[in-house]
């Protein structure tokens, strides 16, 4: 799969496992912070991302502390999936 | 106003199914937590839980129960509301009278039948023993019809402080005239639905919790249940009383469904409030069970709240390192204890604490002490902000 | 314990344009709330709500965003965010106990109603959740009417809310709580079978002590367990007896009949007790049957007594066969309705009494 394509089927997982109501894929930005003042996400999202990368792509993060890392912005979770997926 | 009396107490806990068995283990400083033997999950031998060794079979034996549809939970809970009950001398007829209250806390239950409950709640047809089992106030109705009780009957979920605002429900019925005495406490087992709802959070430990320590990584789940008998000190005649609740107070620190804010605010208030419906200052206060869960958010937060309370910080620790975290039943369990220590003059350890929160820099108390003191304050907080405190006094 | 404001999401038109009169039918033997815009609650919070979380703070935000002083937040839910529950659940059995999502855990713990209020006003006061099933928002008003009794000058939000979720739904069905055939919640009480439809709604009220430009007054409440029909007739004399002077009239009685025959004969001997003169009103065809619908109860007879009226197809009429075509109940009861009371009874195990009053 494509980067381009990767990145929309992405962006609509986080739409669908957040439940970031009323937010089209073009609303987060490929560079802008996924927590903090960014998209404004929280520890329980982390969670639930770090959910999301292993039923969609297959990738197991253990340590949270990692996780921070990959799931900067959509760029780096991108990076990450392209590198490490399994499915 | 006359002052709410302790005249019964009972237990049940992974350290014993008796207020003796408890009493001697607290002392011993013996750990009741273990591997799972009787409740199945994929964490049964990974992780450490304070499970109670006994069968739920055994348990209806014990408690005469032949009754289909009950619980693990609903069976905890009887056979220590039935020593309290025995305890506090309680006859019949004052049992069965409409000023006697029930009042019980219970966060899962009968949510602990996790297999039944999927059954029964995604199929149209063949539904199990247990329809009328699920819901929190299950056990309270469960333990309503065995008694007889008549007066008010509640069940309270404040997710982890359930217990402390049942036992605080409880006595303000007797204050405001609602009832004469009340049978309050507090009841969890182990679920699936807790176990799993706690490791997505990624708040259990992997080995034994290690309450206010640098390095603590989680908490362990347990499971039983404590209830006291509480009734006005001027009804009582010639009954034992165990100990006075002279304190408590509710607050909600408003800050994150699951996790307390940094300084502590709703802890503070909550410990500040039952100061002051004791009347008590901070440095009359001997000896604090702490909420202590070992998870990073609530201990580092609490230390800091403990710290703005008091001047100096009295003798602390948390049970939770023996019997783990029982949840709706974590400050029942924990006021028995409680009152235990005020009564035999003692005071219990903390577990596998080896070196202090850099924040806090505090010390739990980590050698069982013969000690005397006057006044106990034992806390609960929980998920949602609800935090509430207790205080125990000598009579 | 006065009211001054309430607020009611519920499967008929409560929230905004009240619409007494209109009755939105139920499907399949179920009554859904009409879920209004919850403008007042951010996305960011929206987005983790299950719907009950979502109602109860939906339906809270209203009445407490401009007051600065509430107290305390008492809710009473019996089972609070099933869906959530069981949709966790579903996850734990699916996916093996592995990896799971931790937003259905944290919403379905029914104190997350009240914590979620708490943190969306930051508000750091009393906070509560009663779960005892048919008796959790009876059971919250107690405690709000202690905490009044306690701290004169509080403010509160007490409230009752419950969801009906397809797994609710079946765990009451499979246990014989719902009519085996279909039927419209028009005719609910013309079917002699056992069961009755299910519902769902949030009711919520702010109370305090201070009587000037009240809305109603919530002025005793009792709770009963037993199943004995004897023994709820004599704790309703006793109730009456204890609340209601000799030349006071209870001017309406509001009763939760709801249909199953296996329950009708607790309000038949309640209306019994009665003089035989009262007028009976029924609800739970317009809001369906669940655990805290007594809320509801409490908010239309709080309606009842501001409006003076009450449209007909609340009203038991076999006992009032002159007064059929009648709509308002001024003719029925031939004078001010002052004093209301309210009968409930859940399962036939759980029985409250409650007097409402201008």
């Amino acid at each position: 799969m494509e980067r381009e394509e990767l990145k929309l089927q992405l962006k609509n997982h986080i739409i669908k496992y957040l439940n970031l109501l009323e937010m089209t894929p073009d609303d987060i930005k490929d560079d802008q912070p996924l927590f903090g003042d960014g998209l404004g996400l929280d520890s329980i999202d982390s969670i639930e991302l770090i959910v999301l990368l292993e039923r969609e792509y297959g990738i197991k993060i253990q340590d949270p502390k990692d996780g921070r890392k990959i799931l900067a912005d959509i760029n780096s979770m991108l990076d990450y999936i392209l590198e490490h997926r399994t499915k | 106003m006359s002052r709410i009396a302790i005249t019964g107490i009972g237990v049940i806990s992974a350290l014993g199914d008796s207020v003796e068995a408890n009493h001697n283990a607290l002392v011993k400083s013996e750990c009741g937590l273990s591997s799972l033997q009787l409740f199945k999950t994929i964490y049964s031998d990974t992780l450490k839980f304070g499970e109670i060794k006994i069968e739920n079979e055994q348990l209806k034996n014990r408690l005469n129960i032949k009754l289909n549809g009950i619980t693990r939970t609903s069976l905890l809970a009887l056979h220590a509301l039935k020593e309290a009950v025995n305890d506090s001398k309680l006859t019949k007829s004052q049992i069965e009278s409409y000023d006697t209250a029930l009042i019980v806390a219970n966060t899962v239950g009968g949510m602990c039948l996790t297999d039944e409950l999927y059954q029964d709640s995604n199929s149209k047809e063949n539904g199990s023993e247990y329809l009328s089992s699920y819901d929190c106030g299950s056990t309270t109705l469960f333990l309503q019809n065995q008694l007889g009780v008549k007066g008010v009957c509640n069940t309270i979920n404040t997710a982890c402080s359930s217990s402390a605002n049942a036992i605080m429900f409880a006595a303000r019925l007797i204050n405001n005239g609602y009832a004469k005495r009340a049978i309050v406490g507090g009841v969890d087992s182990l679920a699936k639905f807790t176990i799993n709802g706690f490791n997505s959070l990624g708040i259990l430990a992997p080995q034994n919790c290690k309450p206010f320590d640098k390095d603590r990584n989680g908490l362990n789940l347990g499971e039983g249940s404590g209830f006291i008998v509480i009734e006005k000190e001027s009804d009582v005649d010639d009954k034992k009383i165990y100990a006075i609740l002279s304190g408590y107070f509710n607050s909600n620190d408003a800050f994150h469904p699951s996790a307390l804010s940094d300084n502590g605010e709703g802890p503070f208030l909550a410990m500040k409030g039952a100061l002051k419906t004791a009347n008590l200052s901070p440095f009359q206060i001997g000896y604090v069970n702490t909420h202590g869960t070992g998870t990073e958010n609530n201990d580092e937060v609490e230390g800091r709240a403990l710290k703005r309370i008091f001047e100096i910080v009295p003798p602390f620790a948390s049970t939770k390192s023996k019997i783990g975290h029982c949840l709706g039943a974590a400050a029942a369990i924990e006021s028995v204890f409680s009152i235990i220590a005020l009564n035999n003059h003692e005071i219990f350890p903390s577990l596998n604490f080896t070196t202090p929160i850099e924040s806090t820099g505090l010390t739990p108390l980590l050698e069982y002490k013969k000690y005397s003191f006057e006044h106990i304050m034992t806390n609960s907080f929980g998920f949602g902000g609800n935090c509430s405190s207790l205080i125990f006094s000598k009579k | 314990m006065y009211i001054h404001k309430s607020t009611c999401i519920s499967p008929q038109q409560t929230y905004s344009e009240v619409d007494l009169e209109k009755t939105i039918l139920s499907v399949n033997n179920i009554l859904t709330v009409v879920e209004p815009k919850y403008q007042d609650i951010p996305l960011n919070i929206l987005r983790r709500m299950g719907k009950a979380v979502r109602m109860g703070v939906g339906a809270a935000l209203p009445l407490i965003k401009d007051s600065k002083n509430i107290d305390g937040i008492i809710i009473g839910t019996a089972n609070g965010g099933m869906e959530d529950c069981i949709k966790f659940l579903n996850q734990i059995v699916q996916f093996e106990e592995g990896r799971l999502t931790p937003t259905n855990f944290v919403q379905s713990t029914p104190n997350a109603i009240a914590a979620q209020i708490s943190i969306t006003t930051q508000n750091k006061g009393y906070n509560i959740t009663h779960v005892h099933r048919g008796l959790a928002f009876e059971n919250a008003l107690i405690d709000a009417q202690m905490l009044l009794k306690e701290n004169l000058d509080f403010n509160l939000l007490v409230g009752g809310v419950d969801e009906i979720s397809s797994y609710n739904y079946n765990i009451e069905n499979l246990g014989g709580w719902y009519k085996e055939k279909e039927i419209d919640n028009t005719e609910l009480y013309k079917n002699d079978s056992k069961g009755t439809i299910a519902g769902e709604g949030v009711t919520m009220f702010l109370v305090n002590n201070c009587k000037e430009n009240c809305f109603a007054n919530i002025s005793a409440i009792k709770t009963l367990h037993t199943n004995k029909t004897d023994e709820v007739a004599e704790q309703l004399k006793l109730f009456i007896a204890d609340n209601i002077s000799p030349e006071q009239k209870i001017d309406l009685f509001i009763t939760g009949e709801n249909g199953d025959n296996r329950l009708q004969n607790y309000y038949n001997i309640c209306e019994k007790v009665l003089d035989k003169n009262t007028g009976i009103a029924r609800f739970k065809h317009f809001c369906g049957e669940y655990p805290t619908a007594s809320a509801f109860s409490v908010w239309l007879a709080s309606q009842i007594l501001n409006n003076q009226i009450i449209p007909k197809h609340f009203i038991k009429q076999d006992r009032f066969p002159q007064s059929l075509s009648k709509k308002t109940l001024s003719d029925i009861c031939n004078n001010k309705v002052e004093r209301i009371l309210i009968y409930n009874n859940y399962k036939g195990q759980q029985h409250s009494f409650m007097l409402i009053e201008k």
